[in-house]
């Protein structure tokens, strides 16, 4: 049985949404916050700043990370930039532009009133930023600088050097830890979420594995929220970290938490090219070098040469020739899709699976010390990791597994279709639609923290009746239980494969029939490989050591089993949706290499509700989405 | 105030603090002890009026003795807590571009060295033997003999040459790290604060081997 | 010393069950090793032969292999992050090494980061220097526009030379007495050059450099030795002015050093 999904945006115009809302909110008694519990799963900058935010608002706040510390989640690791409609430049830039180019840019696959929010609160978080002492980067006057990024025409990329990521996180985890220090926020590190805990159909608490000891652990609380994080790790190898995993989110899509769009995957354009078969991750080159560095190939197939004996008459900046008027900064999907096409063609660098990332030009316009000064902390790192000065040669780049669109799915009040469940940053699916634009996601992560959840969880707790719960109930218990046997079950398979080597086959096949490009055939033939692989892994896999102690090999074990049965969904759900969109892409949808979207019949976000077990396939749901404010169009960055 | 003692950055500026007034001794004591270059009297001379205005000598001992014990007793309990803070050794040292300049690594052996020079020092000149010598009616002490003795063993000579080679890196070590403990450091002055930390321990070391090589090789009795 | 051929090397493995356990070193061989991978690929696939002999593989702590999350790091021939001036381990590639070198791999070793696991040891001393200071007291909301704070490029790029602090710990590690000063200076420096983060400047150094005490970790000796194996090369000049934040704290009057939930 399929239902419809009520998103519950609220009524009016797009710009006045937000704000009613707010205002027709149920506010707890600020004596009564701190009787109730919030768990914070993940200290991203959506977990770090949610925790903060509502420590601040007086909830009892408990903080989860797989890290020993909570600065070190992979939001640290956001290179190029954060949006902001501040229109400090005064280009022209306004949140509803923000807002139109984010719908346009996720292939109007977004949800408009999501997207609306989400531009408004991009102003509020670069002030919230420089308050706490981000040291975003600044002109000679003093006042903040800014640079363009894909699918924009305007300037309103905020940023730290190459580092803002880290920057943003910092500032967020100072906040957490400031909260941490009043008492407000408990920190519980290394630990990992095995399980999300329901009572009477409501989410109140979490079962964790202390990752120092082994030992299981039950949390209660009044809300769970999860931040835990994208999945692109499913293609093993991605510009995640090696802890990025969908476990806590699959742990709560098994407990009622539908996932949404699963088949929303973005390969990033600037990667560092796959080097080896050993390769552990792939290194991401931040889009902001698109400002500066220009991409193209020989115009010869097959050609040997090397980059500088190729002379600017054989060049192709491909690019600037398919798309002029937005030329090297197009989106993303689009960027990679390029790319790949003519590599597919033959036309790859020096004959590898490469493009080249030129900064001739621009060191010639510039000069090496400007340059140097933008992107300097990449070139070191490029230089570190190939072995080649990217000042003196181009870079060699190619598409690489970097963030995830979909997610577990909520609603306009970020809740997920489990009561009391909420989720935030990139483990929902909200706001992005079917391509994120560059510089987005550090924005839509705060945006969650700071500014939206602070406000629905309180509602979410004023208007319901919490009775109270303990963790030695029957609820906890069982769910001890299970994933204690779950853990045996594991360790005692004591098989031949190693877990790395399982997950590498994985990878493998999802790259290549779920990857930038998808077809009918190879989905169905990824689905029957991912059933094999998941058999495999329960009768064969080997995990050394004990579950009582530190264990790296069980940690990455569970987490692969999860992806395991989160590929086929995604292969599943790329099978069920007949177009292409953002970066999902059908090679029997398109129009000369451009994604050919259907809104007639897949205008929709798909809601997959788990059935019980992972023989039996997931339910797909639907969300129809409306386009009130930006008109449904083909998109052309031409 | 306690608290600031107590502190690490605290006794670090008390380290800074006492290790001046040593540097500037040195310096002078340096300086006037050239004399003996050129004249005998003007030395013996020196010597008779830095020692014979009881009212300043005094609280000069007296500071630069305190300084010192200041300076010795902030040392130990650093070297204590230091030693607690790292309690394995590691089974290799660093290498190559990563190593840290050898003088700052030995600070407490070179330091506990210049104390027994110090006081071998004070027991050869300050508390030797007492010839007398009289200048325009003035008796005083000709150190200026005494010295010229001393300096004529070889064996002397080596141990003195060798602990103003201590002298000298403690002093280059403590003359830079003194700008950092007191938070004087910029990014633009830390390669001038270097040049001028080891030009200042290199002329201590000249100026005070210069004397003992000069009666050595030159001065024979 | 760069080669394109593959290498063997003999690596000397700290081997320590738990934190309570005595360590030991193994020896264990890598081979064939690609020049072109980093330093934890190789551990990985010497890890891949340990689980397949059944032997448990070495545990170290590691993330984002980009050289920014901070979790990495161990001694490699008594360098902390190797022997690469700016560089933690993850982003170490195997071309810095030749065929038949044997490397010594240990953790960091300080008392206020005890060994958790192999080259695993336990950093939580550096979130609770964090914890008692290093941020500005401003809750979420009610920030002025961004724009309204002015401040120098010079100043702002100062601020961030200092806020590049991955947190990794190989300023201890290096240290002869696993001194946290550069860390903690870090963060002070960060925020005092700062306009917003000038309010509760003295309190701030007080807490930091008080919990950096309280933490066991040793003192300063302007060695520069954490500064030679930052893997972001943050400035010893970071400590001067850290000293300097806390001289001006100590002798400014209790009531004017600033409040808020710093005090």
């Amino acid at each position: 049985m399929s239902v419809i999904l009520d998103s519950k945006v609220p009524n009016g115009p797009v710009e006045t949404k937000w704000q009613n809302q707010k205002f027709n909110m149920k506010l707890v008694n600020p004596s009564n916050k701190r009787k109730h519990t919030v768990i914070v799963v993940g200290t991203g900058l959506a977990g770090a700043s949610a925790a903060a935010t509502m420590g601040e608002l007086g909830y009892k706040v408990k903080a989860f990370c797989v890290h020993q510390s909570p600065r070190r989640a992979h939001s640290v690791a956001a290179q190029g930039g954060i949006n902001g409609a501040k229109n400090y430049q005064n280009d022209g830039d306004s949140i509803y532009r923000l807002f139109y180019d984010t719908v346009k840019g996720g292939d109007f696959r977004a949800r408009e009133a999501n997207v609306y929010r989400l531009a408004e609160a991009s102003v509020s978080i670069i002030d919230q930023a420089v308050a706490q002492g981000v040291p975003l980067a600044r002109e000679y006057g003093g006042l903040l600088a800014n640079r363009s990024f894909g699918g924009a025409q305007v300037s309103r990329t905020f940023y730290a050097r190459g580092q803002t990521g880290q920057q943003l996180l910092l500032g967020a985890y100072s906040a957490m830890m400031r909260q941490v220090d009043l008492g407000t926020v408990e920190l519980h590190s290394r630990r990992e979420l095995l399980d999300v805990v329901t009572v009477d159909g409501k989410a109140r608490g979490i079962v964790v594995r202390n990752l120092n000891t082994g030992e299981l652990e039950s949390h209660e609380a009044d809300v769970v929220v999860l931040a835990t994080g994208g999945y692109s790790n499913v293609f093993y190898l991605s510009t995640n970290a090696m802890a990025c995993a969908v476990t806590a989110s699959w742990k709560a899509h098994k407990k009622g938490s539908y996932f949404a769009n699963p088949c929303y995957t973005q390969i990033h354009p600037t990667c560092i090219p796959v080097h080896g078969e050993n390769q552990s991750k792939l290194t991401l080159m931040s889009e902001s070098l698109r400002n500066d560095g220009r991409i193209w190939i020989s115009s010869k197939k097959g050609d040997k040469r090397l980059p500088q004996d190729i002379p600017e008459n054989e060049r192709d900046y491909f690019l600037e020739r398919i798309y002029p008027s937005f030329g090297n900064l197009a989106p993303r999907d689009i960027a990679s899709r390029q790319a790949k096409f003519r590599v597919d063609e033959g036309f790859g660098a020096m004959g590898e699976t490469a493009v080249y990332l030129d900064f001739k030009d621009s060191i010639g316009r510039l000069g090496e010390d400007k340059i140097a000064e933008r992107y300097g902390n990449l070139f070191q790192m490029y230089d570190k990791i190939t072995g080649e000065n990217p000042y003196k040669q181009p870079m060699r780049i190619f598409p690489a597994p970097h963030y995830t669109m979909g997610g577990l799915w909520v609603d306009y009040n970020l809740m997920s279709t489990v009561p009391g469940l909420f989720v935030a940053g990139e483990a929902n699916f909200s706001d992005h639609g079917a391509n994120r634009l560059g510089a987005s996601a550090l924005m839509q992560g705060l945006a969650d923290g700071y500014f939206v959840l602070p406000y629905t969880v309180g509602d979410y707790i004023a208007n319901t009746t919490l009775g109270a719960v303990k963790t030695t109930d029957d609820a906890f218990k069982n769910s001890e239980n299970e994933v204690k046997t779950e853990i045996q079950k594991m360790m005692n398979i004591k098989g031949t494969r190693t877990v790395d080597s399982l997950h590498k086959e994985l990878g493998l096949v999802m790259w290549e029939k779920c990857g930038m490009s998808r077809s009918k055939e190879g989905l169905a033939e990824a689905i029957e490989k991912i059933k094999k692989i998941r058999g495999t892994f329960w009768s064969d896999v080997r995990i050394s050591g004990a579950a009582n102690e530190i264990n790296p090999e069980l940690e990455k074990a569970g987490r692969v089993a999860d992806f395991i049965e989160l590929g086929e969904l995604m292969c599943r759900d790329a099978l069920t949706r007949e177009e292409s969109c953002g970066g999902h892409f059908r090679e029997e949808h398109q129009i000369d290499g451009e994604a050919k979207r259907d809104d007639e019949n897949f205008c929709h976000v798909a809601a997959w509700e788990w059935n019980g077990t992972a023989e039996k396939a997931q339910t797909r749901h639907k969300e129809e989405l409306k386009f009130d404010n930006v008109k449904l169009a083909t998109r052309s960055y031409k | 105030m306690l608290n600031f003692l107590k502190s690490s950055v605290g006794r670090k500026y008390i380290m800074g603090l006492t290790g001046l007034v040593w540097v500037g001794f040195v310096l002078t004591h340096m300086a006037a002890n050239m004399l003996i270059l050129f004249s005998a009297e003007a030395y013996n001379k020196y010597g008779h009026a830095l020692t014979s205005n009881k009212l300043l000598l005094y609280p000069a001992e007296a500071v630069l003795l305190g300084a010192i014990l200041v300076h010795i007793l902030c040392a130990i309990s650093l070297t204590i807590d230091n030693r607690k803070a790292r309690d394995s050794r590691y089974a290799m040292q660093p290498s190559g571009e990563k190593a840290p300049p050898k003088p700052s690594q030995f600070m407490g052996i070179q330091g506990s060295m210049i104390l027994a020079f110090i006081i071998f020092h004070l027991i050869t000149f300050k508390y030797g033997t007492h010839y007398d010598v009289t200048y325009d009616d003035v008796v005083m002490r000709d150190l200026h003999r005494l010295v010229l003795e001393v300096f004529q063993s070889p064996g002397y000579v080596t141990w003195y040459s060798v602990c103003l080679v201590l002298l000298m890196f403690h002093l280059s070590h403590g003359a830079q790290s003194v700008f950092q403990s007191f938070g004087f450091l910029e990014r633009k002055m830390q390669g001038g604060i270097k040049v001028f930390a080891w030009a200042y321990a290199l002329i201590i070391f000249l100026g005070f081997l210069s004397q003992p090589l000069y009666v050595f090789l030159i001065h024979k009795n | 010393m760069e080669s394109k051929q593959n290498i063997n090397l003999k690596l000397k493995v700290w081997r320590q069950k738990n934190a309570q356990a005595k360590g030991e070193f193994v020896t264990y061989d890598a081979k064939d090793v690609s020049p072109d991978a980093s330093f934890l690929e190789m551990l990985d696939a010497v890890n891949e032969n340990l689980v397949i002999k059944g032997e448990e593989p070495i545990v170290f702590d590691h993330d984002c292999r980009e050289g920014i999350c901070g979790s990495c790091g161990f001694m490699i021939n008594g360098n902390a992050h190797g022997p690469k001036k700016g560089t933690t381990i993850c982003q170490l590639h195997m071309r810095q090494f030749s065929d038949g070198e044997e490397l010594t791999l240990e953790p960091w070793r300080a008392t206020a980061f005890p060994v958790m696991k192999d080259l695993m040891c336990d950093r939580s001393a550096f979130d609770r220097i964090i914890k008692s200071g290093g941020y500005i007291s401003v809750n979420t909301g009610g920030a002025r526009d961004a724009n309204n704070i002015l401040i120098s490029k010079v100043n702002a790029d100062e601020a961030f030379l200092s806020a590049m602090c991955i947190g990794c710990g190989a300023c201890v590690a290096s240290c002869k007495n696993a001194s946290a000063a550069l860390f903690t200076s870090a963060k002070i420096s960060h925020l005092a050059y700062l306009p917003q983060g000038q309010v509760e400047q003295n309190q701030r150094a007080l807490n930091m450099v008080a919990q950096m005490d309280a933490e066991g970790f040793g003192a300063c000796t302007t060695t520069g030795a954490c500064s030679a194996a930052c893997p972001k090369e943050i400035s010893l000049i970071n400590i001067a002015k850290m000293n300097r934040e806390f001289l001006r704290a100590s002798i400014t009057k209790k009531e004017e050093a600033g409040g808020g939930d710093l005090a």
